[in-house]
């Protein structure tokens, strides 16, 4: 698993994809802390936050569309599938190298912060609590879109995939409001942005904890059976 | 030692090997030679643990693939045909992340990739990224990523296909020096390759196993055909080939120059082990005859027919 997670963060930062990402996502993130913080004049950390938890939808994409789509167009799965490592340790190997990659991104953010802290000021542990629900749903649609790529055919068709299921992700929580309430609770309860409001008051959420780990495991385990199940076709 | 037990392979409503059983026995070098199609990559596939068999058993030293695939994964170095390589990094960042998906230990690792790339003359592209060798050079990373971790058993699919002529004897002086301290198992269309380099043949046709044979037996059920030219009379070179004990048949022919003699013989394929091999002996009946040689070759490619009888489909259903 090792030896996946160092070749794949390598790669992120042998070709373009990892400069790419951060940059895209800190690009984003300086206009929203522009809008929000400085024009506004204001030291509402956590809504700076809630708006930089919609940039997961871009970043993550990037990140994992080439992970396993790519393999399998380069059969370089070939390599990894006739040596002595697992599928799960093979997948896993790769998340791992992604959500590295989102928590140098987070870290990064940190300038943000450190801005503020010299003109206003910041609650350490509201902003942590915030950080941290920022990052673990981070972690989560990094775990969806790794699905979407190991069932894509082509890192191009997987970064599109998984667009279109963060954007689907997104609109579950936009239709909650507007469908009968008991579908609305459905989807509230399995929307990723809904999860995340906790984190985003300032209140540690193990319920929410909980349900992005979940939701990354289960995402995880998919991608390995679908890997499996394509082996066995 | 690797074996297939009745292994069957689909995919979707083709089948692409049907009960196919075969050995790959220790310290050999295995040719599996079959027509585009016949099953071999599946095969090979199959013996390296890409894909599992929808029925019957893959085995490596004796264990079995499904139950223990990371031990039987670890004895077995795999080139497919088109080298799996990651263009960005350089030959020694992809052959140190192959040490590691092999389990060397890291200390070990800088050495053993430098050993690895020595074997396959790689010294000059250590440090160049892969994406920007030639196709040669790939292969050869190609054969060096296989040998990461020390296998005991190689395996190799097309190792030749789409490479120039000299690369093509390159690569097979590389495949006849691991043939030295490995068990090699390749596929091939090409019969003279298969010839040059194996102690071993199976020929699979659409996805069966048609003969499985030492290379010697295949070639003509032990007996070696040659093609011979002397100066001297015929009345004189005739009788005394005849009576050379490994001379089973005699067929006098044209000689290329009105003053050769010509024949083409059927001898005993096994070397004599007292008189050495058949070239050997008419060499030295030659030689006391004070007859000059002028032409003494294999004649034929005794191979080759068997190979095209058993592809015709004469011999479908014979199993080895």
């Amino acid at each position: 698993m090792t030896a996946i997670w160092r070749r794949e963060l390598q790669a992120y930062f042998h070709t373009a994809v990892g400069y790419v990402a951060m940059g895209v996502f800190l690009a984003l993130s300086s206009v929203f802390f522009f809008l929000e913080i400085l024009q506004q004049r204001s030291s509402d950390l956590l809504t700076f936050i809630s708006l930089m938890s919609y940039l997961w939808m871009l970043l993550c994409p990037i990140l994992t569309m080439r992970l396993l789509a790519e393999e399998r167009q380069k059969h370089t799965d070939q390599l990894l599938l006739t040596s002595p490592v697992s599928l799960v340790s093979l997948v896993v190997g790769k998340y791992l190298a992604a959500v590295t990659v989102l928590a140098a991104t987070v870290l990064l953010t940190g300038v943000y912060y450190l801005v503020v802290a010299v003109y206003g000021a910041v609650y350490p542990g509201e902003l942590l609590t915030g950080l941290t629900g920022f990052f673990l749903q981070g972690c989560a649609f990094a775990a969806v879109d790794l699905l979407v790529s190991g069932m894509s055919r082509s890192a191009v068709s997987a970064a599109v995939a998984a667009l279109g299921v963060n954007f689907a992700l997104w609109m579950m929580d936009l239709l909650a409001d507007t469908v009968p309430v008991w579908l609305g609770s459905v989807l509230s309860f399995l929307s990723l942005y809904s999860r995340n409001e906790p984190f985003l008051m300032g209140q540690f959420s193990f319920a929410s904890v909980l349900y992005d780990l979940s939701v990354a495991v289960l995402a995880l385990a998919c991608a390995v059976y679908v890997l499996d199940r394509r082996r066995r076709a | 030692m690797i074996e297939l037990r009745h292994v069957t392979k689909r995919y979707g409503a083709k089948e692409a090997l049907r009960d196919v059983s075969l050995t790959a026995p220790d310290g050999c070098v295995l040719g599996l030679l079959g027509v585009n199609g016949a099953g071999k990559t599946t095969a090979l596939n199959l013996m390296t643990g890409y894909f599992p068999p929808d029925g019957g058993q893959v085995l490596v030293d004796g264990r079995d693939m499904q139950e223990d695939p990371r031990g039987c994964k670890r004895a077995i170095g795999y080139l497919p045909e088109v080298p799996p390589l990651y263009d960005e990094m350089t030959v020694r960042e992809f052959l140190a992340f192959v040490a590691r998906l092999r389990e060397v230990k890291a200390r070990g690792i800088p050495a053993h990739i430098r050993d690895i790339a020595g074997l396959c003359g790689l010294e000059e592209v250590f440090h160049r990224p892969l994406g920007k060798l030639s196709k040669g050079f790939r292969q050869r990373v190609g054969f060096a990523s296989a040998l990461c971790g020390d296998p005991p058993t190689l395996i190799f699919d097309e190792p030749t296909v789409g490479l120039d002529p000299r690369q093509v004897v390159e690569i097979r002086e590389l495949i006849r020096t691991l043939g030295k301290t490995h068990s090699v198992i390749f596929s091939s269309h090409m019969l003279s390759e298969v010839q040059q380099l194996c102690s071993q043949v199976v020929i699979l046709h659409r996805g069966r196993v048609v003969k499985q044979a030492a290379l010697g037996e295949l070639s003509g059920g032990g007996e070696l055909l040659l093609r011979l030219e002397a100066a001297g009379p015929a009345a004189r070179l005739v009788p005394a080939l005849k009576g050379l004990p490994c001379v089973r048949r005699l067929r006098v022919t044209q000689g290329s120059r009105p003053d050769l003699t010509g024949c083409v013989l059927t001898c005993d394929a096994a070397p004599d082990p007292a008189r050495g091999d058949a070239q050997t002996q008419i060499f030295r009946l030659l030689c006391a005859l004070d007859m000059p040689l002028r032409l003494l070759a294999p004649e034929g490619d005794s191979l080759e027919e068997v190979f095209l009888r058993l592809t015709r489909g004469e011999e479908e259903g014979e199993t080895p």
